[in-house]
């Protein structure tokens, strides 16, 4: 597989995190750092589960999928291994889902801060106790694994070495056939009434409370349902680099994703999946830079289109003094309207990082290795700038412009006087 | 909407009795009992500190009486979580506004007509039909509530960005929405000017004989109080002194000496009576 | 019987270190609410001040011989020095834009500046991307010896500069002027501002001796574990640093006597749990200890619930 396909899964993989922790993060504004633990746990279910139910079905943990599942693209449509893949991935998300009921009801009690360390300590509780488990059983014992009850197969996870030599189903069919299934789950939570449930919790508990939510059961639901995602999202990513560890579930893992989501807008589906998008892409971005430029040129002119502007920009009269009076004019309006902001920080940030493109290569200084140090300016810088994030609570196409509905107003104020 | 049931009539809609709460030494309220009939309008008074809001905190669940009960329509109250109580049919606005401030205008009183559907996650997620009508009368019923208070043109605005009277208006509308039997407003004149609070009052009158609602009001404005309650409570360091009609409230010695030295407000009424 | 005395030491002596760094959370926690995630990337750094600092005055891994006694008292107030600047700017650029944000703002800000420190750190100009080995800055004293368990100078002076400068705090917050004023800004920024108290020079001063003390804790850290060689970016720093944190929730967030006293009871829970029941789970203990306390008091041992305001 090429490195380009490896990028698209890693962002689909990370569609998923994103997206569901934008449930708890994002809509219930409980402060969760806890997703990497989530994330560990259905990873580990799922190789656990393909590892040893391939031995115990099949005498060997080697690749028994379809053609939805190869990567060299040949065979029927679906096989055995498929189906033990997508059942370990289900059993992934109810096993985080269990987890996330559990850390979910200390949620009932704690508040912000309070909440992101105990679920910070969840997750590398998790961390410590999947470090601590026994070897693996190894691939040609399948005879082993046959008399090993399945809770004693349970303890048998890889310890500091990881779970290793999994068979590899999770192609970019399954990776983002999740990333669209949680999409749309997540989405049309969003925009139903449980969903204006969670936002109402985040925006005043107290208030929540008062108008009839139950805040308690909406906070164990959102919490569930963002572990079941990042269960699911760990089965994938398990199989799609046939090895697990623990080590690389920390707390650092949780932060990544915390990182894209806020990123993106504290409850934005689309932007903490644009955030994802980007931040998958920026390290292979950073290795080699490509020019910047057209990207963002394209980005002005269908922003201007989009905007409607650009044409009463004072070319309507006719003589060359008037056109120059009309530039001036139009000029101090485009100070004044806030319609030209976006423009101008898009310009802005094109020219500025063309730039810094530039003298990176003229003076060879290797980007790559200030991948983390740009993420964290980033965070910092944007929490300075731009707190609520690309796109806030809401979503890309509400600021795309749109005719406003005009309602009558009503006539109890009115004509109640 | 909520029309009252005809049982009992004369049995108080709401019966609170010996209520009590202290913080650390602090008896912030004592014994305070209260009957409201149905389709009453209640005042609340009393000088800053006084206790008034930390009734209502009781009364809805935030806090925990102490002592006492309370009892609605029958059902009692007492230990029941604030959702339980808003389920019950007790609703409020708050004296320092609360609103969701970054939901649109009609999301914020859509949060509240939730309390009165059902709303399983399968039924969300698969869009049954059954879902989807209930979502659909739902923002049905917060337009025809948005236009009765005309904020229908502001429905897509953060409740945020509302100026200062829409935004009391909305929490009273978001208050109605769940659909209560009693309306608790703490303070809803605070901030307004002579013509918005007569606008106000009149609005109150409206809402409790257009939707049949039993309504209790805390309120600094005295002229607003007098004009609209039918009979008022006065409360002093968490104790009951006075509970009557106005005019009684008026007269009465321990009222006047509770409101020296700190009211003008009243010394503001009795040259206007 | 030698078990329980040297598991007795040793968590005394990393558990003065957690309370060290739990104060400067502390401090900051209460007088600011939020937790300051990039606490713990001072202290890492003020392990590598040291070993920095220490490179300068001539004291290498790699030498056998013990170093002048005046070097360790001076590598140590360096070090804070050069933390205690640099607590300094991080609340100027970073935090104080943020005064009056969201706390969650807050909180994900002091995350970028953990890793930005982190990762600054790894650069080549600054310490390398790779493992460098502490040197000994103190001599091998054996002090006492009771029941087989050796005091080593090591665990007294680490366990004596501690204390040392708990008490100092002590006195600074309880008994000066400017201890007031700090009490006055962590009780309600604006009141403090009407009595004519500088809120953000109050609030820079926390931060600088937040940042000194986690600076000596990490200078302590190398005096214990002389010869070990640490990366910035290494997770162990963040681990050590969340259980300095969970030592000041324990001890009840914002009350100094509380992050000393909740420091001493993690570093004894962890050893003990680590001598006595198994080593795999050394940071499972303190993390159950923190889930067990916040469902049980959430307000910490010694912290006092609030409530809030409706």
């Amino acid at each position: 597989m090429g490195g380009f396909a490896t990028v698209l899964l890693v962002i689909g993989i990370n569609i998923v995190l994103a997206v569901s922790l934008t449930v708890v993060n994002g809509f219930t504004g409980q402060f969760s750092m806890g997703h990497g633990g989530f994330m560990a746990v259905g990873g580990y279910v799922a190789a656990m589960i393909v590892y040893y139910g391939s031995l115990r079905l099949w005498g060997s943990a080697n690749f028994a999928g379809g053609f939805l599942s190869s990567a060299s693209g040949d065979g029927a449509w679906l096989a055995g291994g498929d189906v033990l893949f997508v059942v370990a991935c289900l059993a992934a998300g109810l096993a985080a889902a269990g987890a996330g009921y559990l850390v979910g009801l200390p949620s009932l009690r704690l508040k912000g801060d309070y909440l992101a360390i105990v679920t910070l300590g969840f997750g590398e509780i998790v961390r410590v106790v999947l470090q601590g488990t026994a070897p693996q059983i190894a691939r040609s014992k399948a005879d082993v694994v046959r008399e090993t009850p399945v809770w004693k197969l349970a303890t048998h996870l890889g310890g500091a070495q990881g779970f290793n030599l999994l068979p590899t189903y999770a192609t970019l069919f399954w990776i983002y056939f999740a990333a669209v299934l949680t999409l749309i789950v997540v989405y049309r939570l969003k925009m139903s009434s449980s969903g204006r449930a969670f936002l109402s919790i985040r925006e005043d508990e107290i208030a929540s409370q008062a108008m009839g939510v139950n805040v308690t059961k909406y906070k164990v639901r959102a919490f569930v349902l963002s572990s079941f995602f990042a269960g699911v999202a760990g089965g994938l990513y398990a199989m799609y680099l046939g090895a697990i560890n623990a080590t690389d579930l920390g707390f650092q893992r949780s932060f990544e994703v915390i990182i894209m989501v806020v990123l993106g807008g504290m409850g934005s589906i689309s932007g903490a999946t644009l955030a994802a998008i980007l931040l998958s892409i920026l390290p292979e971005v950073l290795r080699a830079p490509p020019p910047v430029w057209p990207a963002g040129l394209a980005l002005l002119v269908v922003m201007v289109i989009i905007q409607k502007v650009g044409i009463s920009f004072g070319l309507t009269r006719g003589p060359a003094d008037g056109i120059v009076l009309n530039i001036a004019i139009s000029m101090r309006s485009l100070r004044r309207s806030w319609k030209f902001k976006p423009l101008v920080i898009v310009a802005g940030v094109t020219m500025a990082l063309e730039t810094a493109r530039l003298v990176c290569l003229q003076q060879q200084i290797d980007i790559a290795q200030y991948r983390m140090v740009l993420y964290a300016l980033m965070l910092i810088i944007m929490m300075i700038v731009r707190p609520e994030g690309l796109f806030g609570v809401r979503e890309f196409w509400d600021y795309l412009p749109r005719r406003r509905a005009h309602s009558p107003s009503g006539p109890v104020a009115e004509a109640s006087a | 909407m909520t029309a009252p049931a005809p049982n009992s009539s004369a049995a108080p809609l709401l019966d609170v009795s010996g209520i009590a709460i202290s913080f650390g030494g602090l008896k912030a309220v004592q014994n305070f009992s209260l009957q409201l009939p149905r389709g009453s309008l209640q005042g609340l008074i009393g000088p800053n500190g006084a206790g008034k809001t930390t009734v209502f905190n009781l009364l809805t669940g935030v806090y925990q009486p102490q002592a006492g009960s309370i009892t609605l329509d029958g059902q009692a109250l007492r230990g029941l979580k604030p959702h339980q109580i808003a389920a019950a049919g007790l609703s409020r606005t708050f004296q320092n506004i609360r609103l969701f401030g970054d939901l649109s205008v009609l999301d914020n009183v859509r949060v509240a007509c939730h309390l009165r559907g059902s709303h399983s996650l399968a039924g969300t997620l698969l869009r049954t039909p059954r879902y989807v009508g209930q979502e659909r009368a739902m923002t049905e019923r917060a337009r025809e509530l948005l236009a009765l208070f005309s904020l229908a043109d502001r429905q897509d605005e953060h409740a945020c960005n509302l100026p200062y009277g829409d935004q009391r208006r909305l929490e009273i509308v978001r208050a109605i929405a769940t659909e209560p039997k009693i309306l608790l407003l703490d303070e809803p004149a605070a901030g307004m000017n002579p013509q918005e609070k007569k606008a106000l009052a009149d609005l109150i009158r409206t809402i409790r004989d257009r939707f049949g609602l039993t309504i209790l009001l805390i309120e600094h404005d005295m002229g607003l109080v007098m004009e609209i309650c039918e009979r008022i409570t006065v409360l002093d360091y968490g104790i009951i002194i006075k509970n009557g009609t106005p005019r009684e409230v008026q007269t009465c010695p321990d009222v006047i000496a509770a409101y020296l030295g700190g009211a003008s407000e009243m010394k503001g009424t009795e040259t206007r009576r | 019987m030698t078990q329980l005395l040297q598991t007795l030491v040793d968590g005394l002596t990393v558990g003065s270190l957690y309370a060290l760094i739990a104060l400067g959370y502390t401090m900051v926690y209460g007088i600011l609410r939020f937790i300051n995630f990039a606490h713990s990337d001072i202290f890492a750094l003020g392990t590598h001040m040291t070993i920095t600092i220490a490179a300068v005055l001539g004291v290498k891994a790699a030498d056998a011989a013990v170093p002048a006694w005046y070097i360790g008292p001076a590598v140590l107030v360096l070090s804070m020095l050069s933390c205690g600047a640099l607590g300094f700017v991080i609340e100027r650029l970073a935090y104080r834009p943020l005064r009056n944000a969201p706390r969650l703002n807050v909180l994900i800000t002091a995350i970028g500046v953990s890793l930005f420190l982190q990762n600054v750190g790894q650069l080549p100009m600054f310490f390398g991307p790779y493992p460098r080995a502490i040197p000994k800055l103190t001599p091998d004293v054996v002090l006492g010896t009771l029941a087989d368990v050796n005091f080593r100078l090591v665990d007294a002076a680490v366990i004596g500069t501690a204390v040392m400068l708990m008490l100092a705090l002590q006195y600074l917050v309880h008994s000066t002027r400017l201890g007031l004023a700090m009490r006055a800004v962590s009780f309600s920024h604006r009141n403090a501002a009407l009595m004519g108290i500088n809120v953000d020079r109050v609030i820079s001063i926390t931060f600088v001796i937040g940042s000194m003390l986690a600076a000596a804790a990490g200078f302590l850290y190398a005096v214990r574990y002389e010869g070990q060689a640490k990366q910035t970016a290494d997770a162990m720093w963040v681990m050590l640093g969340l259980k300095a944190f969970v030592a000041a929730v324990v001890g009840g967030i914002g009350n100094l006597r509380g992050a000393m006293l909740g420091g001493l009871i993690i570093g004894l829970i962890e050893f003990f749990g680590v001598g006595y029941l198994s080593s795999n789970y050394r940071d499972a203990y303190v993390f159950a200890i923190l889930i067990v306390v916040l469902l049980f008091k959430p307000e910490g041992i010694l912290g006092r619930a609030t409530m809030e305001k409706v």
